[in-house]
């Protein structure tokens, strides 16, 4: 039963991991590139261009997501509280959802680049008296345009995510709390966030892998240096010159090992949890 | 105080549906806006310039719309038939090694499908699946199968299997049994399995773009020169048809399998 999709995955999926592996390492038959070698890493590791990469792609994925999460959660525990449940929480999780990110693009532009809506606004109201005052976010080394791209995206997918789990709560248990004596700040950290904190992680690894592999959001709002790993990696792929394919697979390879440590980070810390606050995830 | 809470979450909550909202009201205006020059805050001219274009037959909006639309459909149903029953072992058979089949089954969510996509590239040329339909539509599965898995694995371990194994003693083989008893029974999950296949399938760009080769064009690929060059108005026109097509093709699909599988209650749950 599980045939069809496994030889999907292993034929496509890990096949491809593996190609990509072996032309990293320099073995590339089609290409006359036959001799086994760690060159293309050493050489990847060492150019002053890659750190700056990995450096951009690892700030926009760790800020992004983190602040992703944390409103995210928030924003959960406001409309379950608000008990503003169905339209309002359908329109909050499916909106995002159903936008690509190639329109979200569009949306931030319209809204935040120096002609956009609100420097517009702010001119009108005598906030700004020119648009270069207004800070440029959009193709900025910063990365602001494309972090609030997925900040747009990812507030509420993290926010539906915790929403269900949130929803299923026993009241009980936060009235049992507050019986005893707990104030509503104390409920939160002590009764609500060990029950939410699996769903957190596991929304937050998604997120990060996410905007860590992803290429569109970056490639179009994404200054022309440095640029993240994954346009880095098809503008080495796209060289005319075969022989270059190895770096690209090497910016590849990279990307899916930094993300395998990161789930494999998160069974670890969940194990941790689990051991201090007897196991929850039931 | 309790009340005061209660409105303080509310404005909250109605606020960020707002900031969500609001962006798309933005578009829709910009999409008529013929003459927006700064610092205006209101159009100076509204016109139907970009819709003119959008459905001129020059454009090749519509026709490409329609293929992409297709294409995504196709990704959906294979998506769906092979995802069923691997999610019907998954949640309720043991066997060997089943733990390492999961995670290779969500691993997708988590590697770059950047990194997959160049390494499978040279094998499909040479298997000549490169540029060709049939090749988009089988890395498209890649990040479809995740989602499909994870939504369905979680309907038949709800649902158990107590009435297929009735269907059985009352000697249903095993064809009829997957179609009167199986299918209306997950059909919840099918909805929601379907419309979010199909949602990352319709929106894909890059496994398109590489995998496709300039031969396959679909939607989001034609937004993007548009998205480049800055051209608001076409932009926002495009964007607007795509959040209207995807609407409406899940309204449709969700309809669709609602009326197919409305004989009465399933016990779902």
């Amino acid at each position: 039963m599980i045939m069809p999709v496994m030889v999907i995955i292993i034929g496509i999926f890990i096949l491809g991991l593996i190609m990509g592996l072996l032309q990293s390492l320099g073995y590339f038959k089609a290409v006359g590139l036959t001799e086994i070698t760690l060159n293309y890493y050493r050489e990847v590791l060492r150019s002053k261009d890659f750190i700056s990469s990995l450096g951009f792609s690892l700030y926009i994925s760790i800020i992004s997501s983190l602040i992703a999460v944390v409103l995210g959660v928030l924003l959960a525990y406001c409309i379950v509280e608000s008990q503003g449940k169905g339209r309002l929480a359908d329109i909050i999780f499916m909106i995002p959802i159903s936008i690509p990110h190639v329109v979200a693009v569009i949306m931030v532009y319209n809204t935040l680049s120096q002609s956009g809506i609100l420097p517009r606004l702010l001119y009108a109201v005598g906030f700004l008296e020119d648009p270069s005052y207004f800070p440029s976010l959009i193709y900025d080394r910063k990365g602001m345009g494309i972090i609030i791209t997925y900040l747009w995206k990812e507030i509420p997918f993290v926010a539906m995510v915790v929403y269900t789990v949130l929803d299923n709560i026993n009241e009980r248990l936060t009235d049992v709390a507050l019986n005893l004596g707990a104030n509503r700040r104390q409920v939160f950290l002590h009764v609500i966030l060990p029950l939410i904190l699996p769903s957190i992680f596991s929304a937050f690894i998604i997120i990060f892998a996410f905007s860590f592999g992803a290429y569109e959001v970056p490639f179009l709002l994404g200054p022309t240096s440095p640029k993240t790993l994954p346009v880095k990696a098809y503008v080495e792929y796209i060289n005319p010159d075969f022989k270059n394919r190895p770096y690209a697979m090497v910016i590849n390879m990279i990307v899916t090992f930094i993300s395998i440590i990161l789930v494999w980070m998160y069974f670890k810390a969940f194990k941790w949890i689990s051991k201090y606050t007897g196991d929850f995830n039931e | 105080m309790n009340r005061n809470r209660s409105i303080i979450f509310k404005i909250i909550a109605y606020s960020a549906a707002l900031l969500l909202l609001v962006p798309i009201l933005i578009i829709i205006v910009w999409s008529f806006a013929n003459n927006w020059p700064w610092p205006l805050v209101f159009p100076r001219e509204f016109g139907i310039r970009g819709w003119e274009y959008f459905f001129s037959p020059t454009s090749n909006s519509i026709s490409t719309l329609i293929y992409s639309i297709l294409l995504s459909l196709t990704v959906t149903f294979i998506t769906l038939l092979i995802t069923i029953p691997a999610s019907k072992a998954l949640a309720l058979y043991d066997f060997k090694g089943k733990k390492l089949v999961e995670i290779l089954i969500l691993a997708p969510l988590i590697v770059s499908p950047v990194a997959v996509a160049m390494g499978i590239h040279q094998l499909f040329i040479k298997l000549r699946l490169a540029n060709t339909f049939l090749g988009v539509v089988l890395v498209h599965l890649i990040p479809c199968i995740p989602y499909s898995v994870r939504i369905l694995k979680n309907v038949f371990e709800t649902v158990g299997d107590k009435f297929q194994m009735q269907g059985k003693v009352l000697g249903a083989n095993p064809l009829k049994n997957f179609i009167y008893v199986t299918l209306p029974i997950i059909s919840p999950g099918i909805i929601s399995a379907a419309s979010l296949v199909f949602t990352v399938s319709f929106s894909q760009y890059f496994l398109t773009f590489l995998i496709g080769g300039g031969k396959i064009i679909t939607y989001p690929m034609i937004m993007f020169p548009f998205v480049q060059s800055g051209d608001r108005m076409i932009a926002s026109v495009y964007s607007i048809v795509f959040i209207a097509a995807s609407l409406i093709c899940l309204r449709s699909m969700d309809r669709l399998l609602r009326k197919y599988y409305k004989r009465g209650d399933y016990f779902y749950i």
